[in-house]
C-alpha cells in the first residue's frame, strides 16, 4: 500500500476504456473545490514520461483522457495504464511532498460597458451595482478546469454565486477576441472572434491564443482578473498587436 | 510544380493524419474523415501514407495543373473528369499543364481524396500538421508540389489487393461497431433495445464536426449532468432531444453530453462515406476485436 502524505492513491483513480484508442482516468470520489492536486500531478507526470504512441493527454474537471496509437501497444490497454499509474504512485511517494503548486496568472480586464457589452444587463440580472459585480468577479481566484470549444478557450470556475448569469438564449454571431464572459458557474475569455452565448462583462488586452506561443492557459492554472481602465486597455492592446 | 484552384468547392481542405498533442489546449485533431482512402491514395502513388492530401466534398473545387505530374483520386466517387474526359478512381493518372480536373456528381460516398505524387509545400504546416479546421482551398490558390522525379508508377498485385480490400471495407452494409462508453449504463433499458435494433440514417445537417443521426428517440433512465471530458472522433453523444450525434474529424476536444460509446476506428471510414439515404445499424464490439481489426488493416499498407 503506497501512500502520498495522508492519502492513499491506490483507490483514488478509476480507469475506463474510451473506445479503441483512448483511456479515461477518473477520480473515484469526484471533485471537491478546485482542481484535484493528485490528478493534476498525474497529468504532469504522464506528459513528462513522453510515452511513445501517447498522442494526447487531456485534463478536464475530475478526469484525464489518454489518446493512444493502437499500433504502439501490443498489451491490453488496462495493463498498460495500470503500469503508468503504478509508476506515478511510486514517484509520488518518493518525492513525497506534492510540490505541484499551480501557477497564478493575473489577467488585466477592462470592465467598461463599451467592451463589456452585457455589463449593465448583467448587473440588472445579478441585482447589484456594476461596481459590485466587478468587485465580485475580480476578488475570486478561479481554477482552469479544462480547455475546449476553441483553441485556448479556458473554462474557469467557480464564479461567486451572486454573479452567476445564464447564457444568452440566442448566441451572438460574433463575440470579439479577448471578451470576458460568464455562463453559470463558469467564466472564460474568447481567444478569437467567434460566435458565443456568454454574458460579456469586459475585455482583456492579452493575447489568449497565439499561433506560435499557443495557449496562455492550461488546465490546473489559477487565474485572477485585475481591473484596468479604458486608457490602459488601449495602450496594452496596441502593444499586443505590435508583438 | 504546382496546382491551382480555378473554382472554389463547398468545403475542400488539406488534411493529413491530424494534429495530435495539442488537444489539452483545445486544438482539435481535424484529421481526414476517411483515413483509409487518404492512405490508399498515397499508397497508390508510392508516397508515404501520411503525406498531406486534399479532402473534397461535393460540389468540389476545380483544379488546373501547371506542370506534368501524377495524381490519384480515392474515396467517394464524384465522377472525376479531366478536360471533360472521365478518369478512374484508385489509380495513378498522369496530368499535363493546362489540364483541368473537375467533379460532376456525388455518385457514392461523401469525402473524396486527391493526392499528388511528391510532397506539398511545407509552408502550410502548423504544429506538426497540415490539418485545418476550416476550408483551405480557395479560388486562385496555388499549391507547390515537390514532385519526385519518377517516370512511371506501377500498380502491382500488392497494391491491387489493398485497393480491393479498402473498397470492400468502405462500401458495404455491415453494422457500424462501437464500444460502450461511460454513460452507456445510464441509458433507459428500452432505449438500449431501440439503439441495438433500429436503423439510423445520417441527417442532412451533418458536417465534418459531427453526424447527426435520425432514428429512434433515446433517453437516459434518469436525468443526469456530466462533467465535461475528452471526446474522440467516433464518440456517440446523446443530445438532450434524444438524438445521437457522432463526433467526426473536426470535433471539439471535450464534451459534456452523455457519452454512450465510441465507434471503432476501422468502421469510421465506412460511416464517413455513408450517404444520407442509406440506413445502417449499430452493434457492440470490444477493444480486443477493434485492435486486431485495426492492426490487420494497417498491415495492408506496410510493404
Amino acid at each position: 500500500m503506497v501512500s502520498l502524505g495522508m492519502q492513499s492513491l491506490d483507490n483514488k483513480f478509476q480507469v475506463q476504456l474510451l473506445g479503441d484508442h483512448a483511456i479515461l482516468i477518473k477520480l473515484s470520489k469526484g471533485l471537491n473545490a478546485g482542481m484535484d492536486k493528485d490528478l493534476l500531478a498525474l497529468a504532469q507526470f504522464l506528459k513528462a514520461q513522453k510515452v511513445p504512441g501517447m498522442k494526447d493527454i487531456i485534463l478536464a474537471y475530475d478526469n484525464l483522457t489518454l489518446v493512444y496509437d493502437i499500433l504502439h501497444f501490443d498489451t491490453n490497454p488496462y495493463f498498460f495504464v495500470n503500469q503508468l499509474l503504478d509508476a506515478f504512485i511510486t514517484e509520488a511517494s518518493n518525492n513525497n511532498a506534492s510540490n505541484n503548486t499551480a501557477r497564478l496568472i493575473k489577467v488585466p480586464v477592462c470592465y467598461d460597458p463599451s467592451l463589456g457589452i452585457d455589463l449593465e444587463h448583467a448587473a440588472l440580472i445579478a441585482k447589484c451595482s456594476i461596481d459590485a459585480l466587478i468587485q465580485a468577479h475580480t476578488t475570486a481566484i478561479y481554477t482552469v478546469y479544462c480547455l475546449g470549444f476553441l483553441p485556448g478557450f479556458a473554462y474557469m470556475g467557480d464564479v461567486p454565486k451572486k454573479i452567476q448569469l445564464p447564457r444568452h438564449p440566442q448566441p451572438r454571431t460574433k463575440v470579439a477576441a479577448g471578451s470576458v464572459g460568464i455562463a453559470g458557474k463558469q467564466t472564460g475569455i474568447y481567444p478569437m472572434d467567434s460566435p458565443g452565448g456568454w454574458q460579456i462583462i469586459g475585455r482583456t488586452p492579452l493575447k489568449i491564443f497565439d499561433p506560435v506561443k499557443l495557449s496562455l492557459f492550461s488546465a490546473g492554472d489559477q487565474v485572477q482578473f485585475d481591473p484596468i481602465d479604458l486608457a490602459l486597455f488601449h495602450q496594452l492592446n496596441n502593444q499586443a498587436d505590435v508583438c | 510544380m504546382s496546382v491551382k484552384i480555378i473554382k472554389k468547392g463547398l468545403s475542400d481542405r488539406i488534411v493529413d493524419q491530424g494534429r495530435f498533442g495539442f488537444q489539452d489546449l483545445g486544438i482539435q485533431p481535424s484529421g481526414p474523415m476517411d483515413f483509409l482512402s487518404a492512405q490508399l491514395a498515397n499508397l497508390i502513388l508510392g508516397n508515404d501514407i501520411t503525406e498531406p492530401i486534399f479532402e473534397l466534398h461535393f460540389p468540389a473545387s476545380v483544379f488546373e495543373f501547371e506542370e506534368p505530374m501524377y495524381i490519384c483520386i480515392s474515396g467517394a466517387n464524384f465522377v472525376p473528369v479531366i478536360n471533360e474526359k472521365s478518369v478512374a478512381l484508385n489509380t495513378s493518372i498522369q496530368v499535363y499543364p493546362k489540364d483541368q480536373l473537375s467533379f460532376l456528381q456525388p455518385l457514392e460516398g461523401r469525402s473524396c481524396y486527391l493526392a499528388f505524387k511528391g510532397r506539398l509545400d511545407e509552408n502550410k504546416k502548423w504544429l506538426n500538421s497540415y490539418a485545418s479546421f476550416k476550408t483551405t482551398l480557395n479560388k486562385g490558390d496555388h499549391f507547390a508540389i515537390d514532385t519526385a522525379a519518377e517516370n512511371n508508377i506501377s500498380i502491382d498485385a500488392l497494391k491491387q489487393n489493398v485497393i480491393q480490400q479498402v473498397q470492400k471495407n468502405l462500401f458495404n452494409e455491415d453494422e457500424i461497431r462501437f464500444i460502450p462508453g461511460p454513460a452507456w449504463n445510464d441509458l433507459d433499458p428500452a432505449s438500449i433495445q431501440l439503439l441495438m435494433q433500429e436503423a439510423f440514417t445520417i441527417d442532412s445537417k451533418s458536417n465534418r464536426m459531427g453526424f447527426l443521426l435520425n432514428g429512434p428517440s433515446l433517453q437516459l433512465a434518469a436525468t443526469k449532468q456530466y462533467l465535461s471530458s475528452a471526446v474522440t472522433m467516433g464518440t456517440l453523444q446523446l443530445l438532450p432531444n434524444g438524438q445521437i450525434i457522432v463526433l467526426m474529424a473536426d470535433h471539439q476536444t471535450i464534451g459534456g453530453y452523455a457519452n454512450l460509446g465510441q465507434i471503432i476506428l476501422v468502421d469510421l471510414p465506412r460511416l464517413a462515406q455513408l450517404n444520407n439515404h442509406r440506413p445502417f445499424k449499430l452493434s457492440i464490439t470490444n477493444v480486443q476485436t477493434a485492435h486486431a481489426l485495426y492492426r490487420s488493416i494497417q498491415s495492408w499498407f506496410i510493404h
